[in-house]
């Protein structure tokens, strides 16, 4: 990591552990339920956009079938569970079903060069939620459902949802920072000259997509657990793949907070389009894309950063003398 | 099952593979030009069948009549999307993550257009004459007439497309644009405008098939979705940038479709039985397939003729 310099660089330092012990002592204010559930959804959501983000942004491969992972997830999760187990082994166990997954997506399409791996993506969804309909262990189309032998906690659901986007915070500050994260944006950047420069482009991909996967699994098992009751078209809807994969353009696409600040603004977004234009949601997160697409394709933070740029800060005196001597 | 049944099933599974063919055609085109994976195909079919739709119930213009004239329209319409949202894109070899968004965007946009209009009902064109009766060929075959008219149509488009492809100015420019981007624009071939056109006609292809698939099935505005996965499964079949190649896959699909479950399979649960794939399974096929073909031939069926011939 580079050490912080002047005060924007400890703010950056400082503020997301600020964020994250004011959201750890937020109960504390006994907030409404409403507001525990929508903190709850937000980091839920933020999760799986931050593990989307890894791949998607990091990395440069565009997936539409994360919704497989998320629903894997739950699907695992809720059977562990099931079967006696504790919901915390049941997220790993979905996360580890979402890795097993990603290698069945990424290992046939990473080789290629071309369209194949997003193609792939497309299909995985529609493949597995018709599998998964006309399955007979999880109740096929009719859903399934989590009983636990105690009483609804929001309190408990809620930092279980904040500890897990916590941690895909640092597994991608950890990655970003380190070789390997080098690596994925050479990639992005330009296949062959990273491969030319020792990264292999194929190990790359199928390793960030099992951790990408990892995450989104473990988001799915959280999500179920609270939801109690989930069913095919919902987890493993191509709904719920376009929404993990919005929260990162929103904020800003290969950014760590981006997909952070696009989970917080997609959740209130979404919750606004439900209550005042319901039939309006597809419209809106499309225009959404094409207009960030076209005119900010670095999201919220790349916009924010071209403010912030109007109003150019003196230059610091320190760096110049550094830069002198 | 006789051998008889299996010929009418086979004889079936090609007429489907004509509107199949003309489905993934437009997608090809607009792939191997602009490299350019259009998402955006799957909300072009659905208004295509839309198109046929309100032709048939408001003026009862035929709704044959309306594919062929979805053509005119939706180039029209193909090349304004160009000019407003696509041509801004940055240019590459391979599809980057914002043209895929970018299209994605696009196709989210026609399709709740199209819940607004229409609602989220299921429609379908109904004709007697048309869907109703069919062709006998001694006891057991049957053609149904709305599968023969569509394929017919589908199969004199495809016709005029290579002759377009083969002898005109526009075509040559486009193959020139598939082969080399580079050498084709030095000999003067204008990527712009050859882009715009290609996008117009992939659309028009699109609106086309689209009506067409509005004859034969009810559709809402969610009706396009499927028929992405199948037409991204026929052009990797057919080597991503080949037309004879999306023939080819569109066979290859229709029949794997049609007969998937009707082959007899031998599954070990308590000694050796067999089996046939339910059909709600049906709709995993295609994506079984892709997955078989990107491992076994990522070339798809096209590139595995041209190395034999190479090498011969």
């Amino acid at each position: 990591m580079t050490r912080p310099s002047g005060i924007g660089g400890w703010l950056k330092l400082v503020l997301p552990w600020l964020l994250f012990v004011a959201l750890l002592l937020l109960p504390v204010t006994s907030p409404s339920d409403n507001i525990l559930r929508l903190l709850f959804l937000t980091a839920v959501y933020t999760t799986a956009g931050l593990g989307w983000n890894l791949l998607g942004g990091m990395t440069g491969q565009v997936s539409f079938g994360f919704a497989v992972f998320f629903g894997l997830g739950a699907y695992t999760t809720a059977l562990l569970m099931h079967a006696g187990h504790s919901p915390y082994f049941g997220f790993i166990g979905g996360a580890a079903i979402a890795m097993l997954a990603s290698f069945f997506i990424g290992l046939p399409t990473f080789r290629l060069r071309g369209p194949y791996f997003v193609i792939a993506t497309i299909g995985v969804t529609e493949a597995v939620r018709v599998i998964m309909n006309n399955l007979d262990v999880t109740g096929g189309a009719s859903g399934y459902r989590i009983s636990e032998d105690k009483p609804f906690s929001a309190l408990e659901h809620y930092y279980t949802a904040i500890i897990a986007v916590a941690l895909a915070v640092l597994v991608s500050t950890i990655i970003a920072n380190s070789k390997f994260g080098l690596a994925l944006r050479a990639i992005k950047q330009d296949q062959d000259a990273a491969a030319d420069l020792g990264v292999n482009p194929y190990t790359s991909k199928l390793w960030i997509h099992a951790i990408a996967a990892g995450l989104t699994g473990i988001a799915g098992g959280i999500y179920a657990r609270r939801a109690g009751f989930f069913y095919p078209g919902d987890v493993f809807a191509f709904q719920t793949g376009i929404y993990i994969l919005l929260m990162p353009v929103i904020g800003g696409i290969g950014t760590i907070w981006g997909p952070v600040l696009g989970g917080i603004i997609f959740v209130i977004v979404e919750e606004q389009i439900s209550v005042n234009f319901p039939n309006f949601h597809l419209l809106i997160y499309g225009l959404l894309l094409i207009i960030i697409i076209l005119l900010e394709p670095d999201g919220l933070l790349g916009l924010l950063r071209r403010l912030f740029r109007l109003f150019p800060r003196r230059p610091a005196k320190t760096e110049l003398a550094g830069d002198a001597g | 099952m006789s051998a008889v049944e299996y010929l009418d099933l086979l004889l079936k599974a090609l007429l489907l593979a004509g509107v199949y063919a003309a489905m993934a055609v437009g997608m090809t085109v607009v792939y191997g030009v602009m490299k350019i994976v259009n998402l955006a195909h799957a909300g072009f079919l659905m208004l295509g069948a839309y198109f046929a739709f309100e032709l048939f119930n408001r003026f009862h213009i035929n709704p044959v009549l309306g594919a062929v004239l979805a053509i005119p329209v939706f180039f029209l319409f193909g090349m304004l999307v160009h000019w407003v949202l696509v041509r801004w894109l940055p240019k590459s070899d391979t599809p980057t993550l914002a043209s895929l968004l970018l299209m994605f965007g696009f196709w989210l946009v026609l399709q709740n257009f199209a819940y607004a209009i229409w609602g989220n009902e299921d429609q379908s064109i109904l004709i007697p004459s048309l869907n109703l009766s069919a062709v006998h060929i001694g006891d057991t075959i049957s053609l149904p007439k709305d599968k023969l008219v569509v394929f017919a149509a589908a199969v004199f488009c495809m016709v005029v497309l290579q002759i377009i492809f083969h002898r005109s100015w526009f075509g040559r420019s486009m193959r020139a644009l598939i082969q080399n981007p580079y050498g084709a624009q030095i000999v003067g071939v204008d990527d712009q405008r050859t882009a715009r056109l290609t996008f117009g006609l992939g659309t028009a292809f699109a609106g086309f098939a689209g009506a067409l698939l509005g004859i034969l099935l009810s559709f809402n505005p969610d009706f396009g979705r499927p028929f992405l996965l199948r037409s991204f499964v026929i052009i990797v079949l057919g080597g991503l940038e080949s037309v004879s190649g999306v023939a080819l896959g569109a066979v290859v699909l229709a029949i794997l479709e049609t007969f998937c479950t009707v082959i007899p399979f031998p599954w070990y649960h308590q000694g050796w039985k067999t089996y046939y794939l339910p059909p709600s399974y049906q709709p995993v096929v295609p994506f079984v397939l892709l997955v078989v073909v990107l491992v076994i031939m990522p070339k798809g069926l096209a590139g595995l003729f041209n190395r034999k011939w190479k090498t011969a």
